[in-house]
């Protein structure tokens, strides 16, 4: 487009004018631009105020040593030197992915079985839908509270679980390993029905003529497990890895409620520990510098997850 | 297991589906941990202190000790921290589809400059955080004078980028033929926008209300900054402080869980299906 006009001779009329005559009268493209515009005003001003300026105050921040309180004073990297090698940015961050990584996968997993077996056409699912996507509804106070009452050493796991075969009862959230274990253990249980829902939607747009060609041609059930659904789920696959990952590092109210990120900081995830920097410590550079990093990793990380669905999906 | 059940019919064709039996024994040994800790909840909530702790577990309490929720409702303003949640939940949601309606429908049918850069950056802030921008927040907060008020709670909250999404994405499917149309009929955008658009949406409308009542209902670390004073608290703030210092009380503190808990739990009841299709609109499509 732009090439074509740039050559020819009439854009110089054009420049001189369209100027004189929008003083006076907006055109009917121009006009309808304008309102898209203004509908789009009133969210974009509030993203404005509450989340880009506060995005961008926190990377400039994170140059400064600023104790909330005072004013903030220019400490060049400082922050990020401080970082490196503090030992509660390398426990959170193991934390965090630890998190991650053992409560997702088995997710996944679970949740695409379910899908699988409530995409037949069996009596009932319906409710088992229902029975298993509650804890998604549920809030992650209430939830956090309930299971600290399960976890404790005289709750349900304990006595309903651990005692008929003979074992002694745990300190699940006072033990460095068994905390952590807990709170993947709940986070299982509070999000397997939300990528079961995700999963049955993706099974549904699967064409079933798929399944019924290649039934007629002797595949297997495995094959045509490996052969049409893993393939056609990719994108669903896609959708769930992002949203695990980022709703996943982003964790912050369990550890909050059920362990302080405790024991000896077992549980402290990155968002608790730019929480605990910030308003227990009160040191607003160094919380902006680990935001930062958060945002960084959360960032690159989505990007390499759409990398690498680019890449397979190309071969 | 579903692709188990299609192979088995094929080779023996038995009048009797044990591939559909495994399935239910699986499905329901999953059902009955996943609603485990709700009855443990529930029935907690109706035991005497001495009984919750009882082994082997005592599923069903010796009587309903309604005084469990009596008590907390009484000598703690847990009344006033539900009304509050109700309050800022049910404004936030008006607020969001006011926003979200306007900006989806801006983002799915309007071209001017600067459109996909704005959308680009408005999704690029879902994967940001709030923990990483809450002192900056705050200090915006604070500077409107904002801070132990409603509209600190509320304003903040007033748009989401995922409310968006789901609005523009909804918003794609309605046929621009429909829209020039009213504009050849001389009807103006924001007419347009109200008499056609947004009873076209209903669905999608339906789907942003619950996620973000159901997010609000669940908001935690803003109220904690934010609302100080008791007046302003919202349930999980009441929970969590409940939690911590009368913690040792499991009846009466899972009698208040209980409590927080019903309102999301009937909505979803009633309005299930709305709940899935949100789900299965933003996943797929997305």
């Amino acid at each position: 487009m732009q090439t074509t006009h740039t050559t020819t001779s009439k854009l110089g009329a054009a420049i001189w004018v369209e100027p004189a005559r929008r003083r006076f009268r907006l055109t009917h493209a121009q006009q309808r631009s304008l309102w898209g515009f203004i509908f789009a005003l009133p969210a974009l001003s509030f993203f404005a105020l509450f989340s880009l300026f506060p995005i961008a105050r926190t990377f400039y921040l994170s140059f400064f040593d600023y104790s909330v309180v005072e004013k903030p004073r220019y400490v060049g990297l400082d922050n990020f030197q401080d970082i490196i090698g503090d030992h509660r940015f390398n426990e959170s961050l193991l934390n965090s992915f630890r998190y991650v990584a053992m409560t997702y996968i088995p997710v996944w997993i679970l949740a695409l079985l379910l899908a699988m077996a409530l995409n037949s056409k069996i009596k009932g699912r319906g409710l088992f839908r229902t029975i298993y996507f509650v804890p998604v509804v549920m809030s992650w106070v209430v939830v956090s509270v309930i299971w600290k009452l399960i976890f404790h050493r005289m709750g349900l796991v304990n006595t309903l679980f651990l005692d008929p075969i003979g074992q002694s009862p745990r300190n699940w959230l006072t033990d460095v390993d068994l905390a952590p274990q807990a709170i993947v253990i709940m986070s299982v249980w509070k999000e397997v029905g939300f990528f079961m829902v995700v999963f049955l939607a993706g099974l549904q747009n699967i064409p079933s003529d798929y399944y019924e060609a290649a039934r007629v041609d002797g595949s297997t059930g495995l094959q045509l497990f490996r052969y049409i659904t893993l393939p056609l789920l990719q994108p669903t696959m896609l959708f769930c890895s992002v949203i695990g990952l980022i709703t996943g590092l982003q964790v912050f109210i369990p550890q909050f409620v059920m362990t302080q990120g405790g024991p000896v900081d077992a549980t402290l995830v990155l968002t608790l520990n730019i929480y605990e920097t910030a308003f227990v410590f009160l040191d607003g550079g160094k919380a902006s510098a680990l935001s930062v990093v958060l945002c960084l990793i959360i960032g690159a990380v989505t990007f390499l997850q759409f990398k690498l669905y680019r890449s397979r999906a190309l071969s | 297991m579903a692709v188990a059940r299609p192979q088995h019919q094929e080779r023996t064709r038995r009048p009797v589906p044990w591939g559909h039996l495994l399935l239910y024994v699986g499905l329901s040994a999953g059902a009955v941990l996943i609603l485990m800790p709700f009855a443990y909840m529930l029935s907690t909530s109706f035991k005497s202190t001495g009984e919750v702790f009882r082994t082997p577990i005592q599923w069903l309490p010796s009587e309903l000790r309604w005084e469990n929720f009596e008590t907390p409702l009484r000598e703690h303003p847990i009344g006033h921290y539900f009304r509050n949640s109700l309050f800022v939940g049910v404004s936030v949601t008006l607020l969001n589809l006011l926003t979200c309606s306007l900006a989806g429908y801006s983002f799915a049918k309007f071209t001017y400059f600067g459109r996909d850069l704005m959308f680009g950056l408005v999704l690029a802030t879902m994967m940001v955080p709030l923990a990483s921008m809450i002192i900056p927040l705050f200090m915006v907060v604070k500077s409107l004078g904002w801070v132990d008020s409603y509209l600190g709670l509320i304003i903040p909250a007033g748009t989401s980028a995922f409310g968006i999404f789901l609005m523009r994405q909804h918003m794609l499917s309605i046929p621009d033929d429909l829209l020039d149309a009213a504009r050849l009929d001389g009807s103006s955008e924001p007419r347009i926008f109200l008499g056609i658009v947004l009873p076209m949406s209903r669905t999608a409308l339906s789907s942003v209300a619950i996620f973000i009542f159901m997010w609000n209902w669940d908001s935690f670390l803003w109220p904690l900054l934010v609302a100080t004073d008791e007046q302003y608290r919202t349930l999980p703030l009441g929970i969590a402080l409940f939690e911590s210092s009368y913690g040792t009380n499991y009846p009466q503190l899972m009698a208040v869980a209980f409590l927080a808990m019903l309102p999301v739990l009937i909505v979803f009841l009633v309005l299930q299906r709305n709940f899935i299709e949100a789900l299965t609109m933003s996943g797929v499509k997305g």
